[in-house]
């Protein structure tokens, strides 16, 4: 028995209780009542792992470095295999063989991306491959994606099928669903997640050796918490979260162990310290580690190019619900209002940001960050812009100011630095012009000076 | 800032440590007040960026809030977004939907919203476990809503000198006053160094003696 949204639900059920009519997914109350004398277990992921480790050694006696989702559901990457065994379909045989005799039922899928994958195992049928990736995905109903709140828009908007999702502009559903339609669109298309490593130092390893093996089961459980918190730590620093980890131990007689955890949202702490314990237990109880634990491995294989790292407190939901609440506020104010930002090469501080609309991609930058823009006024930045540069008054004596007029009155001037001076894009009739810090007992601006007039460009608030 | 003059959370939880030097808790509002050139506006984002979140949102009422500042205290690109909302009478609607999914959020208030208003939006900040940053751009935050009142007294500048050099260091002096500065009125300096988050550097003598709850 499993949960969602804290209903109870039935994750599994034995044969007798299938013959009843229980079906994975039922809710507890509606099992019973096709089945009451059946005995409701809770669900041990713990357990499932152990029992799930012999069918992961089968297959990796196929394919090498398979990565696990959760007990039962397994990626393998087939490319080097396929070539090796001389087809898909001679793989497919082999894997089905090796899954008849150890999981009878088990159900295999074949194709370019794992979300197409997924699908093709859950297709009904034992094996499927998928030759054409997008054709396949275009017949699933929209409820693939399997977020309700989404799914139920896309219904109510007309869109019963992946397929007819995937024909829409991306840039539509982008501003219509942030992030969260893009990502709908992007594996409607047929695009898995993309993941692009961020540039990040080589080693993001974290490794425990011991003197003295450890024996005891809740000894390990200790240790794999205490790694998966430095590892997620040590990710955090860097603003990155794994999507893949690769989980290594070394028993006290010297045999290596590793596999690969895999999840559709990066991992969060919790989530991660789950997994290496699921995984240790699992090698300790079948065999797979014997005379202790001595050495434990943590390394992430595939990063998010998000820099997204929910904190100790944070779940999943806060982001959903952060999404959801931006994405409102941008039907109340128009996409034109929620707004991204990111640095880009400059001289005014106005030049230097580079906007976005919330949820939608960023233009190709047309200032390099890397050129040196000579001219530039030093840090600290205004921290107010204006839209429009602000008229100002002042009072100059020999290229020197002296005192400004402030709303009615005239404030002098205190201190001043300047002038950065510009000569302008002369060749588009764009004036010199001159930028000036100027400070007075109200404040300190950044002016330019242009053609005999000062305006406002910047408040250092 | 030493630890004395600030209290604990109410949980009884210790002050978060973070480079400001100020308390920053979830669920609570804070009230940042003086004219505009003051140096709340970086203040105000150097605590947002000391707020544990995924997600930071500065609601900008007069289209005028520059990332620049906000990346040179320490916020992430990646981490803000900025809601442009020059209809005041959009504002509450806005602020009321960010609070369901935002937990920090910086905010200037534009002229016209009402203290009613104000305190519901205050109360429904506490309810959701979200941080609040108030900068009104005219009048104060209402009595007794903020768990931290800033108000700013004086700023000097470093670095600009008779066209020499460029602004450089700012060193402001801040009144607090609220629960958050242990019920009384305190006056801390805060250095600007432009390319941290401001802090505070030292706690100077109480100017005024007397009991501030609000």
């Amino acid at each position: 028995m499993g949960g969602r949204d804290g209903r109870p639900l039935v994750a599994a059920a034995n044969d007798r209780a299938m013959e009843a009519g229980v079906e994975a997914g039922m809710t507890r109350r509606s099992a019973e009542a096709l089945c009451p004398s059946a005995l409701v277990l809770e669900r041990d992921p713990a357990a499932e792992t152990t029992r799930f480790e012999p069918i992961l050694d089968a297959i990796e006696d196929l394919i090498p470095r398979v990565e696990v989702v959760e007990p039962g559901w397994v990626f393998a990457p087939a490319d080097g295999a396929v070539r090796y065994y001389g087809g898909e379909r001679a793989l497919v045989d082999r894997m089905a063989a090796t899954l008849e005799r150890l999981a009878p039922g088990a159900h295999l899928g074949v194709a370019n991306g794992p979300f197409a994958a997924y699908w093709a195992a859950r297709s009904g049928r034992p094996t499927l491959i998928v030759k054409d990736e997008k054709a396949f995905l275009s017949g699933l109903d929209i409820s693939a994606l399997e977020t309700e709140e989404l799914v139920a828009t896309f219904r109510w908007l007309g869109v019963t099928t992946l397929g007819e999702l995937a024909a829409l502009p991306r840039h539509a559903v982008a501003s219509r669903f942030g992030t969260r339609g893009l990502e709908a669109h992007r594996l409607a298309g047929g695009e898995d997640r993309r993941v692009l490593p961020r540039r990040t130092p080589d080693d993001l390893t974290v490794e425990t050796v011991l003197e003295e093996p450890l024996l005891l089961i809740e000894q390990v459980g200790f240790m794999a918490r205490r790694l998966a918190g430095s590892l997620m730590a040590l990710l955090d620093r860097h603003r990155v979260a794994p999507y893949q980890v690769e989980v290594e131990a070394e028993a006290a007689d010297g045999v290596v162990r590793s596999r690969v955890w895999r999840s559709a949202e990066p991992f969060d702490t919790r989530a991660l310290a789950e997994r290496v314990w699921w995984q240790l237990r699992a090698w300790t109880e079948t065999g797979g580690i014997t005379d202790g634990l001595i050495r434990l491995k943590l390394s992430p294989t595939a990063l998010s190019d998000e820099g997204y790292q929910p904190g100790l407190f944070e779940q999943r939901e806060i982001r959903i619900e952060t999404e959801r609440a931006l994405e409102r506020t941008r039907t109340i104010l128009g996409p034109d209002s929620v707004l991204r930002a990111r640095p880009q090469g400059g001289r005014d501080p106005a030049e230097r940001v580079q906007w976005a609309r919330w949820g939608e991609d960023f233009a190709e930058p047309t200032r390099s960050l890397a050129s040196p823009w000579p001219g530039r006024v030093p840090a600290p930045s205004p921290s107010l812009v204006p839209s429009r540069p602000r008229r100002l008054e002042v009072e100059w004596d020999a290229e020197v100011p002296t005192r400004v007029r402030l709303s009615t009155r005239w404030e002098p001037v205190l201190a001043w630095a300047g002038p950065w001076r510009r000569l302008g894009e002369w060749w588009a009739e764009e004036k010199p012009s001159a930028l000036y810090q100027i400070v007075t007992s109200a404040g300190a601006m950044l002016c330019r000076t242009t053609d005999g007039r000062t305006f406002v460009v910047g408040v250092y608030d | 800032m030493s630890a004395s003059i600030l209290t604990a959370a109410p949980d009884g939880s210790p002050a978060p440590a973070d480079a400001t030097g100020l308390p920053v808790y979830p669920g609570r509002v804070i009230g940042l007040e003086g004219s505009t050139g003051s140096g709340l506006t970086r203040i105000g984002l150097s605590m947002l960026s000391a707020i544990p979140a995924s997600c930071r949102v500065a609601v900008d009422v007069r289209g005028w809030l520059c990332p620049l500042a906000a990346w040179e205290v320490g916020i992430d690109p990646d981490h803000l977004t900025v809601v442009r909302c020059g209809d005041a009478s959009q504002w509450p609607r806005v602020l009321a939907v960010l609070l369901d999914g935002v937990k920090a959020i910086y905010a200037e208030v534009p002229r016209g919203v009402g203290e009613a208003l104000l305190r519901r939006l205050g109360a429904k900040a506490r309810a959701r476990n979200a941080t609040v940053i108030l900068r009104p751009l005219a009048g104060r935050v209402p009595s007794g809503m903020a768990f931290l009142r800033l108000r700013s007294v004086r700023v000097e500048w470093e670095g600009g000198r008779e066209g020499h050099g460029s602004l450089g260091r700012r060193t402001l002096m801040v009144e607090l006053s609220g629960k958050g500065a242990a019920g009384r009125y305190q006056v801390v300096e805060v250095e600007d160094d432009g390319a941290r988050p401001v802090r505070v550097v030292s706690r100077l003598v109480t100017s005024q003696v007397g009991r501030s709850v609000g």
